[in-house]
């Protein structure tokens, strides 16, 4: 197999790539960020009213934590009461599925494809 | 002054003056497993404890075996490979050479993803800790926690600019401190000496025993992970181990098990101290969880010890990023995966300079710009996806070359059931994932899909084909 | 209390002095060596001399 010589790459050229690049992992995190998609966000979903330990759920022992901690009832009602939520569309599960394992699969062939020509010039015909 | 630092990462094959110096082979499975540990351990500081938020205490717990089991796998693929391998690149080099240019090019962004993001991690929390020092010595205002994140990151690129990569003893030193004060916390809160302040029954019943349900236990394994995230870094001294096949399987396997205690020790401290809603939000509740157990313990030794504990974790941590993170980007550099300019050598102090100094506005754009748990999910997210391609890797390299066909130093047992094991416990981290933080999965996901194309049609057309491959193997078994 | 905000201060003053003598060291290498040099390293040479092969 004819040996392949790669082009050089001009300075510019470079330049262009990074930044490609770099625009690309810095939106794949700060999008869904600025956007608030990020799924990450915990919510409060029922508010108490001028909470006291015992409204929020609280036994006395883990009162004392909190307090310890330095919290009262209101500063602590946030972080005590909000959660997750986990419930999920199976459609959406199954987009994620697919997009992982597509993702892996076009990759192996992209791969592998390239491989052959890594070896072959490697070891020859 | 490079000449005598055994402890370089980046002195041999490297140096456009250096490649011959015989440095090599001179690391114990003592140093490996110091490595490892080294680098891991802060995920015990921090981090850990969103998987309490997940899914309670329990599911915490239940995370940290079975991301554990994933781990145990992790290390013996990893120890097979690698000890053949043998090079500084690590896992990208393993996938060059045994799946193909792409593969390897998406390995060589997961790894500077992991390890930049867990450095960013890193400074948030040393930035978080001197301002809760700032409080308790009596400071009233809201101390400005940039110039402290900023500081960590420039001071330690600095360091490993100069090559004076803060020397394996040092490291080891901090690392020792680190581990010895989860040791001394356990016994002095646990009421094995004294009177203990444990309370698991009254605070983990209820309402906080299994807040999600069971779901909570799956959406946990998320960041059970972080309690081991990192590990596979002690391959990357492959190159420095006297005799890989024993030191390298050795050295990761008594990390795995010294993690393993760490992080139940840990789990058992926390949860025992902590109430579970603040233990569980790392960014506005427990950001730094050993700290706040040892702050309620009363002591103020054991506040000191803990935040000393804290910050070494944290340094030792983020210095090993930084080395791994800008060797990765070197040597897909130095193949013309990217470009070429970042390929270069410092003549002086012989490490990959371009690349550190390149990094560090990227780590310090995560560090400032993006809340603590959102870091750590790009950074286990692109951790998660290197452990998918291992079991790949870890076939194929058998299918390829068979057991005969090359000395390995290290062969790992019941293949491929590790691999499989591997394979499914990464599918469930994936769906823990999911739950909650779904759209960065997707975002990323879709980023890697890009990022290959462009690779595949683009920027692949300045790689060398048959140079790229520099190992000394007989051609692959069906090629 | 003043102590903080001095070493806030410091903290700035450090992470600008670093950066700095990075960025000074990295202008003076780049325009005291040649390109060929900086980026002749090669992976593989160091293990074409000490790996072991069978088969």
């Amino acid at each position: 197999m004819a040996r392949y010589t790669p082009p050089e790459q001009s300075k510019i050229g470079q330049l262009i790539d990074v930044v490609v690049l770099l625009g690309l992992s810095l939106g794949a995190l700060f999008v869904p960020l600025r956007m608030g998609l990020s799924g990450a966000a915990k919510v409060v979903a029922t508010p108490v009213e001028n909470p006291t330990w015992e409204t929020l759920g609280q036994t006395a022992v883990q009162a004392a934590q909190y307090e310890a901690l330095g919290y009262t009832p209101a500063t602590a009602h946030d972080l005590i009461l909000a959660r997750f939520d986990y419930s999920f569309e199976w459609s959406s599960l199954i987009l994620m599925a697919v997009l992982i394992i597509g993702y892996f699969v076009i990759m192996l062939r992209l791969s592998e494809q390239e491989y052959k020509d890594v070896i072959n010039e490697k070891f020859g015909e | 002054m490079a000449n005598t630092d055994i402890t370089s990462k980046v002195m041999d094959g490297m140096g456009p003056h250096g490649t011959k110096v015989g440095l090599l082979r001179v690391l114990g499975p003592a140093h490996v497993w110091a490595l490892g540990v080294g680098i891991v351990l802060v995920g015990e500081y921090m981090g850990w404890n969103f998987a309490v938020g997940k899914g309670g205490a329990y599911a915490a717990l239940i995370a940290c075996w079975f991301a554990g089991i994933l781990y145990t796998c992790v290390a013996m693929i990893d120890s097979e490979v690698t000890s053949t391998v043998a090079a500084a690149g690590g896992q990208y080099t393993q996938a060059k050479h045994i799946i193909g240019p792409l593969m390897a090019f998406n390995v060589g962004l997961y790894l500077v993803f992991a390890y930049t993001m867990l450095e960013a991690g890193n400074a948030i929390t040393a930035g978080y800790l001197v301002s809760v020092v700032a409080g308790m010595t009596g400071y009233e205002g809201v101390l400005d926690q940039r110039p402290f994140i900023i500081l960590v990151i420039m001071f330690l690129a600095w360091l490993n600019y100069r090559g004076v990569l803060a020397t394996l003893t040092f490291n080891l030193v901090i690392t020792a401190v680190a581990f010895v004060a989860i040791i001394v916390l356990f016994f002095a809160t646990s009421g094995i000496i004294g009177t203990g302040i444990m309370n698991h029954a009254a605070l983990m019943e209820g309402q906080a025993a299994l807040p999600y349900g069971t779901l909570g236990i799956l959406a946990a394994m998320h960041f059970g992970l972080w309690f081991y995230l990192g590990i596979e870094g002690t391959t990357q001294a492959a190159e420095e181990v006297r005799s890989p096949a024993r030191a390298l399987p050795f050295g990761t396997l008594a990390g795995i098990m010294t993690l393993l205690i760490a992080a139940t020790l840990t789990w058992y401290i926390c949860t025992g101290i902590l109430p579970w809603e603040f233990l569980g939000d790392g960014v506005n509740g427990s950001v730094a969880p050993l700290f706040d157990a040892a702050r309620l313990s009363g002591s103020t030794g054991l506040v000191w010890l803990l935040g000393f504990g804290t910050l070494f974790a944290t340094l030792a941590s983020a210095n090993g990023c930084i080395n791994d993170a800008s060797r990765a980007w070197f040597s897909m550099g130095r193949d013309r995966y990217l470009p070429k300019w970042f390929g270069a050598v410092h003549p002086k102090y012989r490490t990959p300079y371009r690349s550190i100094i390149f990094l560090v506005p990227i780590a310090l754009i995560f560090a400032l710009g993006a809340p603590l748990d959102q870091v750590i999910t790009f950074s286990i997210l692109s951790g998660l996806l290197g452990y998918t391609f291992m079991p790949l890797n870890v076939i194929l390299f058998r299918r390829k070359w068979p057991l005969d066909s090359i000395k390995r130093g290290y062969e790992h047992p019941f293949h491929p059931l590790p691999a499989y094991v591997l394979l499914a416990l990464c599918a469930i981290t994936y769906v823990a994932v999911f739950l909650g933080y779904g759209t960065q999965l997707i975002a990323m996901i879709l980023f890697y899909v890009v990022v290959s194309l462009w690779f595949h049609f683009w920027r692949y057309r300045f790689v060398n084909r048959g140079a790229q491959f520099t190992m000394p193997w007989p051609r692959p078994k069906g090629y | 209390m003043a102590t903080w905000n001095i070493i806030e201060y410091g903290a700035w003053a450090l992470s600008a002095l670093f950066g700095v003598l990075m960025i000074a060291d990295w202008i003076k290498t780049d325009s005291t060596n040649s390109e060929e040099v900086l980026t002749s390293s090669r992976e593989g040479e160091l293990e074409a001399m000490s790996e072991d092969r069978r088969g």
